[in-house]
């Protein structure tokens, strides 16, 4: 898990940095740019915290009612 | 524009943080720390975390990736002037996405807290009445056109008092501990976000974070115009300290209670749009 969280932060990272200078260099319109962020920094976000979470635990079953 | 983005989502929950300090206060309890609300995110980010065995695996993770990108987009049109109803249009995908929450994860608390939010949308419809209102006086949706105008006419926080009005309720409704939190009611243990706990709810905090900074700025962009950066947090401040006090001094209204007077107060504001609409129209 640790493994997979950290190539997605790296990848969304990677979107996001490309995406600024492209569009910091003139290739890419604004629109564009924030697509590829909006698309980017949700997975980031959790991959990062998924990274440097505590190990992962056994699912259960939450209270389901009487 | 990805610095502010960062920025954005942490001041979001600083503001969440002065708001419980604030009630706290009220309520003469001593209070959590301003920055509890970024504690909070944090501290989640940091537990075990797993898929409970009766959610929807898809559903449960992917609607938190959701939560986030539709406020980042929010952002970001926000950030650049642009179209009011996609704003808003946001805002109202952020209830399916609470229902979505409630939904994914097969717990009856969950499912409660996601009805409700469906229930509760009932408090977008001032906001549309009030969307309309800003149209007929300013002839456009486009947030920088909305700014332009007021460069021009004076803010529409005077011109258009009841506007403003209809959705300062609508941000008291999005806001913890309020007269409308119903789908985060104490019977409902935590509502929607009962069963996403760890990184699962230190995603749906960041969701939180932003959303609350978008609303608050759109707020001021709309009816104040472009206020310098300080003047801008200053306000965004103020506006977070009379929406603590208003859920502070206010009970909790049930469902029924809660819709009712939402629904009443859209009445209300249809009149005003009409007069308003007849006397663009004369």
């Amino acid at each position: 898990m640790q493994r997979s969280a950290g190539m997605l932060v790296a990848m969304g990272v990677l979107a996001c940095s490309t995406a600024f200078a492209l569009h910091w260099s003139g290739w890419i319109p604004v629109w564009v740019f924030a697509a590829i962020v909006v698309l980017a920094f949700p997975p980031t976000v959790l991959g990062l915290f998924l990274w440097w979470m505590a190990d992962e635990g056994e699912e259960d079953i939450p209270f389901i009612g009487y | 524009m990805i610095a502010e983005l960062v920025l954005a989502t942490l001041f979001g929950l600083l503001l969440l943080g002065i708001h419980r300090k604030v009630i706290a206060r009220i309520q003469r309890r001593p209070g959590p720390p301003v920055w509890q609300e970024i504690l909070h995110a944090a501290k989640f980010s940091f537990k075990t975390t797993w898929v409970p065995a009766t959610a929807s695996r898809v559903l449960f993770i992917g609607i938190v990736l959701v939560a986030i990108g539709i406020w980042t987009a929010a952002f970001f049109v926000m950030m650049t002037g642009g179209s009011l109803l996609v704003i808003f249009g946001i805002y109202m995908l952020h209830k399916i996405v609470e229902h979505a929450f409630g939904l994914s994860s097969g717990s009856p608390y969950g499912k409660f807290g996601g009805v409700r939010s469906v229930i509760s949308a009932a408090s977008e419809i001032p906001l549309f009445v009030s969307v309309a209102a800003i149209a007929l006086f300013t002839g456009s949706l486009t947030l920088s056109d909305i700014i332009a105008w007021q460069e021009v006419h004076g803010p529409l926080l005077i011109i258009a008092f009841p506007a403003a009005i209809a959705m300062y309720l609508v941000l008291l409704s999005k806001m913890p501990f309020g007269p409308f939190s119903i789908v985060e009611a104490k019977e409902l243990v935590s509502g929607y976000k009962t069963e996403h706990f760890g990184v699962w709810r230190a995603g749906l905090e960041v969701c939180n974070g932003l959303k609350t900074t978008v609303l608050l700025a759109t707020f001021l962009l709309l009816f104040v115009g472009q206020l310098p950066l300080l003047w801008m947090v200053i306000g965004m401040v103020i506006i977070t300290v009379s929406l603590s006090f208003a859920c502070a001094l206010t009970p909790m209204l049930s469902p029924f209670d809660s819709v009712t007077i939402q629904s009443l107060f859209t009445g209300v504001m249809l009149v005003y749009a009409g007069i308003v609409f007849l006397g663009v129209a004369a």
